[in-house]
Formats: C-alpha cells, structure tokens, sequence
C-alpha cells in the first residue's frame, strides 16, 4: 500500500510534493507504513534536492491527524517509548534540515504529529475549511508533543502562546492561525497556487529571536513557570498532580527546562520525558477512555438513526428549569428550540442558569424561543419533557401533547427514576415513547442514557440516539428498570459515603478524599447539589424495587429532609450554600448524625479539649474510597448481569461521561480491574457483600 | 391605485383579496427601558421567530419580507434582511426595509398588499421594528471632515495640523432622535406642530390631559381585561432574562393631577404640550403574515381580517398632525363610504392635541370646504369607537412599528366584536397621512 508518494514537477521551478494519503483509513495518520515511507521519501529528496518541497494530504478535511493512538497505547516501555519519539524527531530533523523551501499545505485537520510535521516545515499554509484545524492535543492523552513540537512551537509563536496551545491542547483555525503567526499565510482552496508561490519566494526560514524578549531573564522565566503552574494547579485542584496527570508538570518541567538548550539537547530532554509520560497508567486510561467515547458514538444504533436526524427541524422542551433549559441548549446545537413552561418566572430562572454557565454561542442561544402558549407543537419533530418527576405530571403532559404533535413526532421522557413502560399506558402512540436522560447540568456532561419502554418501537431507539450523537452527546442504551444504570449506581455510593458519616468520618474527610481520588465532587456535596429530598425519594423509590439494604436511607437523613435542610436550594444541607457557593459545614449537622458529633470533632480541632467527645481515626484514603465504590461496582456488575445495559466497556463510559468518574483512573471497572483481586475480593467480603458472580468480566479491563 | 373598492363588474373577481392570517407583536418598552440590551435587529428577529412558529404557515411558503424602521442602525443597513436572515427565513427570500418616518410599519403592510394583489407574490412577512433607545450619537460634519483627512495625511507637520483641525472642531454630540423628530424643510419639531394645532384649534392643556388620562385608563383596563394577553408575545430580555410582558408606558394611576404638574416640553413657557399628553419614546416590533384569501383558504389558514383599501395623502409639514383627516377622506372616497359606515377608528396618538384636532378638523364645515372640498363635514369619530383599547400617549410609539401595531390591534378589535369596517391612521412627520381601510369580513360577501 502506497501512504506517502513523491512527485516532482518540473515547471520555473523543481517543485517536489509530498502528499499522504491512504486508503485503508479516513484519515493519514504517523504509524509504522507511514512513517516508513516518508523516510523513504526523504531519503530521495536529500540525495537528489529539489527548489522547493510541498506537504499535501489527498484525503479531503484532513492533513495530518497525528501519531497512531493505538501505537502509543501498545508502548510499554520507557526504552521503546523514546525509541519511538526519537524516530519521529529524525523525521522532522531531516526534513528541517533540506535545503529547500519546505512548505505544508494544511487543509483539514493537522494534530498532534501532524502539526509537528507541519512545523519541521519552513511555512505552514493553512487553507481555509470546515474542517481546518491546528492542534497539539496530546496533553489530553496523558503525554506531550514528541516529534519536537515541544521545540519548535515556541520558536515559531512565542512562548505565551505556545505553552498555552501544549498544556490546553486547544485547537485553533486557520485564521487563528494566521492571526498568530503559527501559519505564515492564510488561504482560500483556489489561491494555493499563488499562496505557494509567495511563500516560495521568501525562501527558507530565518532563525528567531525568544518572543516574548523577557524570557531570557531567568527569575522572570521562573515567574511564568510558576504563574502557569498555578493556574494549571487551580484548574484541577484537589488532585495530586503527579499522580493523576503527570503529563501535566512533566511538560512545563520540560519547556522549563529546554529554554535556551541547543536542539539536539532539547530533543533528547523531550523524548526522554514522552518516554516516561507514554508507560504511565493515566496515559493508558484516557487513551481507553477516548476510545470509548469514540465507541459510543459510533455505535450501530447511532449509524442506522443518522438519516432520520438529518431531517429534524424542531425541537420542543417542556419544563425551563435547570435540566429543562439545559436541554434545550444541548438541541439548540442544529435546530430551532422552543422551551415551553407554564411559568414565565421558570423561563426566567432557566435562562440565567444557561446564561450562568457562560456558553458563548450567541446564535445558539438566539434559537432557543420560550413558549408560554403551546404554540408550534404541531411543527416538533422531537418533543422531550423535562418536568416535575412524578408520574401523574408526566402522563397528563403526553395525554395533552400527543393530540397536538404530529403523528411521526418523538416523544421522549428526561426522567431519572420513572418508568418509561409505565408512561407507554394509554398512549396514542407509545412506540414513539422514549427515554432520554441527560445529566446535570446537561450541557456540559457528556452522557445521555437512552432506555426503551416495552412498547418503544427499535428504530425510535436508533433515532434517539443518533439524535445524542447529533447534539455532540455519547448515548448509553439501557432497559427500562429503576433507576436506569448511572443514578441505580450512584445511590449505593452515595449511600456508602453517609454511612461514614454515622461512623464518625467528618465530612470534610469524606468528600476531601472522594476528590483527591479524582472525582469532581465530594458525595456529600453530590447529594446537597442534587437535593436531599430528591435523594430520599430515589434511594427509597429504588430500594422498593430492587434492594432495599443497599438503598437504605439512614432514619435522621429524613430528619433532615423533614426540617427543611434540602442542600443547595434551600441554602443548607450537610454544608452551608450561598447561591452556588458552598460555604463550610451545616452546624447543625450535629443534631442530626448519630454516634459522632460534628461540634465535638470542631473543638478537638481547634486543640481547645482535645479529649472531649468521640474521638475517631479519620480512616486512610483507600479504605474510605473504596467503602463508597465498592458498593457501586456490586451495582454495576449486578447491572450487567441483569441486562440492564448490555455492553460492559459501556458501563465505564457511562462512569466517565455521566458522573465525571476521574477520567485517569479509565473507568470504575478499570479501576477495580487493575487493583489486586485477591485484595479486592477480601475488601468486598470483609464489607459484608457477596462477591458478585461475574467478577470475571473485570478480566476484560485489565488490558 | 387598484384596490379591490374601486374595481367593479367582472373585473372585480379577478383582483385578489387581501388577507392577515396573524400577526403578533412585543410589548413597548420605554427608551432606555425594559429593552435597553436588545437592538431593532433583536427585536425584529424575535417577533418574527414568534410568528412563523405561531402561525400554521411554514417559513418556506414566505415569497418576500417587508419591515419598516424609521432609525436604521448603521450596523443593519438593510435591517429587513438581516432580521429576515437572522430568523431563520430561508436565505432565497428576497427582504427590503422601507421608510415612510411614522407610517413606515402601514407601508411595510401596504407595500406587501401591493405586491400580493399584482401578483407578485402569494405571502409576505410584513411588520415593523424600532428601538428608539438605539438612536445614535453623532458627530458634527466638520468633525467628521476633520477626521477624514486623517488618513490622508502623510508628513508629520500635515498630521499635526490635522490633529488640531479636529480639536477645533465641534465635540459635542448631535442627539439624532432630536433631529430626526424635527422637519428639515420647515426647521420645526414634531411638538411645535403639535402646539399650532392647540393654537389652531384653541384646544386647552385641560382636553389634552384628560384625553391622555383616559388613553392610560383605557389601555390599563384592555390589559386587565386581558384584551392583550393574544396580542403580544412575552419577551424574556437580557442581562436578567426577566418576562417583560405589559407595554412599560402604562401607568393606571395616571391623574390629571399629575399631569397638570408636568412643565410644557416643547414650548417651555406658554405652550400646552408636555411629555405627559404626548406619545412616549419607545422600543418595539409588530409582525403580520399577508396573503391573500384564495391561498389562505386554499392552504386552509385562519383569517384574521381583510385589509380592503389605503391611502396617503400630504398636507401642511407644519400641521403635519392633520394627516390622519387627509387621508381618511382619501380612502373613504375611494371606498365610496361615509364616516358612519366605520365601526372602529385607530388614530395614532402622536400627541394628544393631534387626535383632538383631527376630530375637530373632521367635525368642521369649514374645514372640510377650505381643505377638502366637501359642503358636509366628515364628522367626528364617536369617542367610544376611538382607540378603545387606548394609544400611543400611553402604550409608546415606536416609530417604525406603530403603523403596523394599529393595523394589527384593529383587526383583532375587528374579529372580536365582528364590527365590520375599521380605519387604522396615523400622522406622518414631514406632513403626510396614511390610512387603512381594514374589515372583519370580505368586501364582496
């Protein structure tokens, strides 16, 4: 198979252009083949040189999409992980060094090794498209540039810039390209001829000074370092850095570092440090986690539902809360929305939480029109209610909507705990009844749990998940049983955390270890955020329907929901809120939580009488954690056997995407999957759980 | 002019009705007001998104979109088609904005009749749009010169001469809604017309007021009623995303006591006219869908009324006010009716003496022989059939929009109370007057 071919032209010029493009795969990217021919290629063009040396891809909408994933994936050793780096560097070396003009014409999409390709070039021409974009995206994979970007960025955009585009892995577009300066041209597709010209004729590239000047000045370098670590610092906080992302200080170690070394100096220092990056766990994790992303999105179902959205021009939301309106963002991404409610003071308070999540898309915002009237029901392809969680509410909605919409319209239930089955009864049309449940806030969490009712028709299911997928969202499919798979799983845990509490954990300790694991919040503050009262009613509704010792909701939680502390919207639960802000701990917690007062614990911490009240060891980081996801990983396995979603690598995702499960830990059952099994077995029965019968299918993590 | 009244005989069934299938307007927010962070464009592209998803019309049946705007922003020259665009109407459809000052909106509406009617087209967006807050700031001509040699200066010396050229010429900022309420050709405001018509008509402060008062109550009762509530659309406004819902210029506990406390705005020592018996300076958008009544009934939309005839006719800039009497006379001639065939009138309450000299001016023979030529007078608009649902004194009057507001709210009076004929009018600055025949029902039935 022929990946990379030299042709020469021989016009007022000896023109030589590379072009790459493969046939097997949608888009070119740097493995084995590749790269092998392009050193081929080079060979040739170093013996025999021509005036001037042009990258192009022939794949449309893409130049270069970078290093081949699963070739770093596949890396398990440091050696072979530099060996690797080191060879892309001689690629980029030798192509820097030929002693013609060297340009790339980039056109579509040039990550990672692509752009570092792109920049062993002498000019990078960045044509304009959809699908134009120059990235180093590699920070999220767990590791950094390592075909010499971390180099040659600086020197071509500054410093500023340039540590901003590696540690964020941002992309920019071709006019932001141009803008700063990483592209020496800027193009439409018809003027590349004379765009090559140009650069042609400023020949080769000038060596150039630090930008900006003061970096040369040691202590304000080390300024800036510090400066960028912080901000990194306080954009991930709680976690341990060089644990859970050691990519991240590895590479402003290695930009530090490599300020002012000679090349061959800073390419050593950068290949040595991938080398490191490329064999750690995280690395491994984000890379499955990506796939599995990419997994969900390109499921079967997704594939067969896209020709049916492709048609959809409207959506209606009923309900502008929160999620409501949330929703009603999420669909504004390709269609026109209208967000009904009965209430203009709900419309209100819905917008300004949208507004409050600072999403810049004005236009996007434009299509969502607030309906206080039911007008434009009849023209909804997609209808999905959002309304109070209670059945009654919810079935009198549809008894109403579905003598307006037509009859071809979509209707889908964003419900957390209720039965979609249930709500098919009486329906006109229950086999256009679905599920669609989005998480809080839902434009910004990834995950949407689609769930067939019994009646639900199966190319409804298709739709509405290639529905998710149109609106940049990865679809679950689960059954119709309680509690779905994420919130079912989520109770236990949440479960888990308040019987630390009663153990005389504080709670402080609870939800500061649950973070420093990696999980965006604290379960306590999960529970607050959510609502206490809506906990109750969930674990309780679930405990009813499948296993009332799991979902047990301690006696004094209802004591609390009774007395009015609901979490954040009624200002207090386990923590004191104002507005979003969570203000120190409820002092009145101490009335409620039996065996350990929380005042007691505040004295003895301020060392006024350390030997009054009870006095109990805060418990280590591992056994707490795992006390709270061990019972969630019961659920889930229960889950699985139970059919409730059918593919295990799903489960993982769906920890990820829905409740921000760490990211670098891969997944819940990743995570349990790399823990010693003996060990984990003896937690579980040492909790007083049956080991679940299929612990096998964590086999299948280990990879 | 070709309109259905006139044609007659066999001829007559091939001219085309004029049908409204809806319409939908926002509420009037004050200058400066409740719709401070929302320019025209905004508000054009609300009310126009609120209708094509209220209407059973789909946004690919609309041939042509026609919106008048009297202050048109410099960054929506075209504002017809940016809003058109911005709508979500299908970017084949041509969009072009006209200007008539006050009855920019009736011409909009007027214009797309015209376009319908000759065939030219089946449906038409028509409306209009205004946001008096947005009027610009101006800089003085010899300002602007002075800048725009700035460019041109090459040599240091040249700069600096240009530099102090510009700090000698005038800074202070033209008030463009000032200047664009006075008449160039007669150097006079729209408020100094208003107080020759007091002086005209001798009409006293005491009429003035007690007829804006009663535009408050009357306007402050539809609303209670709930006369509105179909009418205008909620708007949920930026930064706070609060409904905004009653038009803000209402006040229902409006007095005569506190109107008489109100100093006179244009002729500050001896004049009548005060900001109180004038119309507010407000922000607003109507929408209507225009077609005509074999389509409508063919694609089986609702008809909310029949526009039958129209005129405009010019008069005296200085008593610019008159307008309304011009052109009455003009389509009710043209119509072959008489006053008493017309069961709702809506006269654009410019001002308050501006509606009460028309009425006089309708009322008088001598009037009616000197200007209009008649031996009887038209006669007076009976007060109960006269902006029953209040006006611009206390409602606002966003210039380019008022023209289509009254057509609108007319022909909903019109459905409702299955009146028959009704007259929407309005005084046009630069002493013009436009007027529209409108109905409930179709002229030939």
């Amino acid at each position: 198979m022929e990946v990379v071919t030299l042709n020469r032209e021989q016009q007022d010029k000896d023109v030589a252009t590379l072009i790459f493009s493969r046939s097997d795969k949608s888009v070119n990217v740097l493995d084995e083949i590749c790269i092998e021919q392009f050193e081929a290629c080079l060979e040739q063009l170093e013996k025999d040189t021509p005036d001037v040396l042009l990258l192009r891809s022939g794949i449309e909408g893409c130049f270069i999409a970078g290093a081949d994933l699963d070739l770093i994936a596949a890396v398990s050793d440091v050696r072979e992980a530099i060996a690797l780096a080191r060879r892309g560097q001689a690629v980029c070396h030798r192509l820097e060094n030929l002693t013609c003009v060297s340009i790339a014409v980039v056109e579509g999409a040039c990550m990672g090794g692509g752009l570092e390709v792109a920049l062993a070039c002498d000019h990078i021409l960045a044509v304009q498209h959809a699908k134009t974009r120059l990235a180093l995206p590699e920070i999220k994979i767990g590791i950094h540039p390592g075909f010499g970007g971390c180099v040659r960025l600086p020197k071509r955009i500054g410093w500023l810039k340039a540590v901003d585009m590696i540690l964020s892995g941002r992309a920019v577009d071709a006019k932001q390209a141009g803008r700063s300066k990483l592209a020496s041209l800027v193009c439409f597709p018809e003027q590349v001829e004379p765009a090559v010209a140009s650069l042609a004729q400023k020949g080769k590239k000038k060596p150039v000074k630090v930008q900006p000047l003061w970096m040369v000045l040691p202590p304000l370098r080390w300024i800036f370092f510090q400066q960028v670590e912080k901000k990194v610092s306080q954009k991930i906080p709680h976690v341990d850095l060089l644990e859970a992302y050691p990519s991240i200080p590895a590479t402003i170690h290695l930009l530090n570092t490599t300020f002012g070394k000679p090349d061959s100096v800073a390419y050593a220092l950068e290949a040595e440090s991938l080398g490191r990056m490329a064999v750690t766990p995280t690395c491994k994790n984000l890379i499955r986690v990506f796939h599995l992303g990419g997994a969900l999105k390109k499921q079967e179902a997704v594939k067969r539902g896209r020709n049916w959205v492709s048609g959809v021009g409207k959506t209606s939301v009923f309900g502008a809360g929160v999620m409501g309106s949330g929703i009603a963002w999420v669909a504004a991404r390709n269609s026109d929305v209208d967000l009904h409610d009965v209430a203009a003071q709900a419309v209100t308070k819905g917008l300004s939480s949208l507004a409050s999540l600072r999403l810049r898309d004005v236009r996007r915002f434009n299509r969502i029109r607030p309906v206080l009237d039911r007008s434009g029901l009849a023209a909804s392809d997609v209808v999905i209610e959002a309304v109070l969680e209670d059945i009654k509410i919810k079935k009198a909605l549809w008894k109403d909507v579905e003598t307006v919409v037509r009859d071809d319209a979509l209707l889908l239930t964003n419900t957390s705990s209720l039965s979609v089955s249930a709500m098919q009864q009486r329906r006109q049309h229950p086999e256009r009844i679905a599920g669609m449940h989005f998480f809080n806030p839902a434009p910004k969490m990834p995950l949407v749990e689609v769930i067939a009712g019994k009646r639900t028709a199966p190319e409804v299911v298709d739709q509405v998940c290639a529905l998710a997928a149109a609106w940049g969202k990865f679809p679950v499919i689960t059954s119709d049983s309680p509690g779905f798979f994420v919130n079912r799983c989520l109770m236990p845990y949440m479960v888990a955390a308040l019987r630390w509490l009663e153990e005389g954990q504080k709670p402080e300790h609870i939800d500061g270890t649950l973070k420093v694991f990696g999980m965006p919040m604290g379960a306590l503050e999960l529970a607050d955020r959510v609502g206490l009262d809506i906990c109750m009613h969930v674990g309780n509704h679930l405990g009813e329907a499948l296993n009332p010792e799991r979902y047990a909701m301690p006696e004094w939680l209802s004591r609390m929901v009774a007395d009015g502390c609901l979490g954040e919207k009624s200002g207090a639960g386990f923590f004191m809120y104002q507005g979003k802000k969570q203000q120190g701990l409820n002092p009145k917690l101490a009335s409620y939580v039996p065996v350990v007062s929380v005042a007691e614990h505040q004295l003895s911490q301020e060392g006024l009488d350390s030997d009054i009240g009870v006095s109990i060891e805060p418990v280590t980081t591992r056994v707490l954690v795992h006390g709270c996801l061990i019972p969630m990983l019961i659920e889930a396995l229960q889950c699985l056997q139970e059919g409730v979603i059918e593919d295990a690598q799903h489960m993982d995702a769906a920890f990820v995407y829905g409740i921000g499960f760490p990211p670098f830990r891969g997944g819940l059952l990743r995570y349990f999957a790399t823990q010693a099994r003996d060990r984990l077995i003896f937690d579980i029965e040492a909790m007083g759980y049956a080991v679940p019968e299929n612990m096998e299918v964590l086999d299948a993590f280990t990879r | 002019m070709v309109s259905t009244a006139v044609v007659k005989g066999s001829e007559k069934n091939h001219v085309r009705e004029i049908v409204v299938v809806g319409g939908v307007r926002t509420p009037m927010g004050k200058a400066g007001g409740a719709f401070e962070y929302l320019s025209a464009v905004d508000l054009g592209v609300l009310a126009v998104r609120e209708i094509l998803a209220r209407l059973p019309v789909s946004k690919d049946a609309v041939d042509a979109v026609i919106i008048g705007n009297v202050i048109q922003p410099a960054e929506a020259t075209n504002i017809a088609r940016v809003i058109a665009l911005m709508a979500g109407v299908s970017r084949a459809v041509p969009a072009h904005t006209v200007h008539r000052n006050c009855a920019s909106g009736m011409q909009a509406v007027t214009d797309a009749a015209e376009k319908i009617m000759v065939g030219r087209a089946e449906v038409v967006l028509a409306g209009g749009v205004e946001s008096m807050t947005h009027a610009p700031l101006l800089f003085h001509d010899e300002f602007r010169r002075a800048m725009s040699q700035l460019p041109r200066a090459r040599t240091v010396m040249k700069k600096l001469s240009v530099f102090v050229d510009i700090a000698k010429a005038p800074w202070k900022p033209r008030v463009s809604l000032i200047e664009g309420l006075t008449d160039p050709t007669i150097g006079m405001g729209m408020g100094d017309t208003a107080e020759n018509l007091a002086r005209d008509f001798s009409i006293t402060r005491k009429e003035q007021d007690a007829f804006a008062l009663s535009s408050h109550q009357r306007a402050a009762k539809a609303w209670e009623d709930g006369w509105y509530d179909a009418e205008v659309m909620h708007m949920f406004v930026p930064p706070h995303y609060a409904d905004v819902f009653v038009d803000e210029g209402i006040r229902a506990s409006q007095s005569m006591e506190a109107l008489a406390k109100l100093r006179p705005a244009f002729d500050r020592k001896l004049g009548t006219v005060t900001a109180g018996n004038s119309s507010q300076l407000t922000d607003g958008a109507c929408m209507l869908l225009l077609t005509h009544r074999e389509k409508a009934e063919a694609e089986g939309w609702p008809i909310l009324g029949y526009l039958h005839d129209w005129a405009y006719s010019g008069c005296d800039p200085s008593r610019m006010g008159l307008g309304p009497v011009f052109s009455m006379h003009k389509v009710m001639r043209q119509a072959g009716l008489n006053m008493a065939d017309v069961q709702r009138v809506e006269i654009n309450e410019a001002f308050a003496v501006q509606v009460l000299a028309c009425q006089k001016a309708l009322s008088s023979a001598s009037f009616a022989k000197k200007h209009l030529g008649l031996e009887q007078p038209l006669g007076a608009v009976a007060e109960e059939r006269l902006n029953v649902h209040g006006g611009a004194v206390a409602m606002g009057h966003p210039v380019g929009m008022s023209g289509t507001r009254l057509i609108y709210t007319l022909l909903r009076q019109l459905q409702h109370e299955q009146a028959g004929l009704g007259l929407a009018t309005l005084c046009i600055g630069g002493g013009q007057g436009g007027a529209v025949l409108l109905g409930s029902e179709s002229w030939k039935s």
